[in-house]
């Protein structure tokens, strides 16, 4: 069954190597010492870690990210995981259409999202308040949500928790002791997702937030004046970050669909 | 009945932060305070917005299809991979969306800049004199959307292939098709869908890009999302919103329309088997 084109393996090597070439440039760069942007850097230093760590502006920019993207995401995974208990197993056509308004925030580009909560958080006096930044990427982080615990909820046994409602258990214990404990790896690697969907968040929090700054809101103001390698070590410590959450999430992932296979 | 109560946060939120926010934009494009054409009039009688509207819709296209070429081959090699390899191989493509869209293009910056690595090397190489302008060009706008899209595309196309049935493209070599006969009669029509709906999510997802133009592009490689966000510093909420309606209608018709065309597609090939 295998192919063994050459020529396909060549592609896909390059391909990888394009995928991950800016990985590659941006770790040698974090690690040089040189204020001047040289490849391959002539010194290597922490100068730019130790930049961005004892930096006051981008830490509360940093720690200000990881406030809204920890509520976001709490939001939206508790909110989400609501919505696919009550969107049910069975498909119908009502299940259908909210299914399709819960993921349509994927679908619309942020930029209108971003203007229409502007205008509204204008008019109602919450600009420019973290509170209303974290319900927004609540908002585009729940498509996720429904989409990553719908797929799971849908593959638990439902005759579990319909045999602990008979042995006498109410809904929500019935729920909660049948049907939580193998859809908590989905909840949870959901949840990493939705958090990353806020962190890396740029234009509503660039329209709703006027005096304080998020982590991206910083990179970008940063960027457009000069070419800083603080930014290249703050890349490669949230590569790292990242990259670890999702492998924490993918091996939930797996963890779970073994045990429902079981 | 008491499980149609859990949906009600989720309607609020949704509700609250993303229905009636669209509700509103379409309210400031379309009304001031009576109803008014007049911002699209505005649109579409100024050159320049025009200009950005149509170049918007032709980075688009051409980022997907760039995405269709060269991840609809990737997705074929790692499914005709034996299965335990094929998760590393998806890996491999799926790791670099971990990074920041951000880092990604701060990346791109230091690479294609005019004291950028690629310009550097070609000088010490003494290959040029002077250095290339690659940086804030149109040319910088496609490597960085391409590199961010082409996974999106790898994965969907990947995972419409797993469901087909190898043992069909065998049986097409068994009753005396070549390889290249077996691909274009069984594997294409059937992987065909999926490349489509992937092509469309990644051009869908193109329309509204606003960080790779914004420092990638030059002056005239603006699109819609960067005009949207220059009226909004400006205070023209209006005009603003009448952009933002412009860019999800069209965005909607390209969708309609291709998977119109691309229905009627495949139920003609139904019709010719």
């Amino acid at each position: 069954m295998q192919d063994r084109n050459p020529l396909l393996t060549l592609f896909y090597v390059l391909v990888v190597i394009f995928l991950f070439f800016p990985i590659l440039i941006v770790v040698p760069i974090s690690f040089s010492s040189g204020r001047f942007l040289s490849f391959p850097p002539e010194e290597f230093g922490l100068r730019w870690y130790i930049n961005y760590f004892s930096d006051p502006v981008w830490m509360a920019a940093t720690f200000r990210s990881l406030r809204v993207a920890l509520g976001a995401s709490i939001l939206a995974t508790f909110v989400g995981t609501l919505s696919v208990i009550g969107l049910g197993r069975k498909r119908s056509k009502t299940s259908g259409a909210l299914t399709a308004l819960f993921v349509a925030p994927a679908i619309v580009p942020n930029i209108i999202v971003a203007l229409g909560v502007f205008i509204l958080a204008v008019r109602m006096g919450v600009s420019d308040n973290e509170l209303t930044l974290v319900c927004a990427h609540a908002a585009i982080g729940l498509p996720f949500v429904v989409l990553m615990v719908g797929s799971a909820y849908r593959q638990i046994d439902p005759t579990l928790e319909r045999a602990a409602r008979i042995m006498g258990a109410g809904p929500l214990r019935a729920f909660l002791t049948a049907t939580l404990p193998p859809l908590t790896p989905a909840i949870l690697s959901a949840g990493i997702f939705a958090f990353f969907v806020s962190f890396d968040e740029l234009i509503i929090s660039l329209f709703l937030m006027s005096s304080a700054e998020t982590l991206p809101m910083r990179i970008w103001n940063d960027l457009r004046f000069e070419i800083n390698p603080t930014i290249a070590a703050v890349s490669v410590f949230f590569v790292v970050v990242t990259t670890l959450a999702m492998t924490i999430a993918e091996l939930l992932r797996r963890r779970a669909e073994k045990n429902n296979a079981a | 009945m008491t499980k149609r109560l859990t949906l009600l946060p989720g309607i609020a939120l949704i509700g609250m932060l993303f229905l009636i926010p669209v509700g509103i934009v379409f309210q400031q494009g379309l009304f001031d305070p009576v109803f008014t054409t007049e911002h699209f009039v505005r649109f579409a009688t100024r050159g320049a917005y025009m200009r950005i509207f149509w170049s918007t819709l032709q980075i688009s296209t051409v980022v997907a299809l760039v995405c269709l070429l060269v991840g609809y081959p990737i997705a074929y090699f790692i499914v005709r991979q034996p299965p335990a390899r094929r998760p590393f191989l998806m890996f491999l493509v799926l790791v670099p969306m971990w990074m920041s869209i951000l880092a990604r293009t701060y990346s791109w910056m230091v690479v294609l800049g005019k004291e950028g690595i690629i310009n550097q090397s070609l000088i010490w190489l003494g290959l040029i004199d002077e250095p290339i302008k690659m940086l804030f060009t149109t040319g910088a706008v496609y490597v960085a959307m391409v590199q961010i899209m082409l996974p999106i595309l790898i994965v969907t196309c990947f995972s419409s292939m797993t469901e087909i049935d190898q043992s069909l493209l065998r049986a097409a070599r068994i009753m005396g098709a070549s390889p290249r006969k077996a691909f274009r009669e069984v594997f294409l029509p059937l992987s065909a869908e999926g490349a489509i709906t992937g092509t469309l999510i990644v051009f869908i997802l193109s329309m509204g890009f606003f960080i790779v133009p914004a420092l990638l592009g030059g002056r005239r490689d603006a699109m819609l999302a960067n005009v949207i966000s220059g009226q909004v510093s400006q205070t023209n909420w209006g005009f603003a919103a009448a952009i933002s309606i412009v860019l999800l209608g069209a965005t909607l018709l390209v969708l309609v329309l291709v998977r119109g065309a691309s229905a009627k597609l495949v139920h003609h090939q139904e019709e010719a088997h």
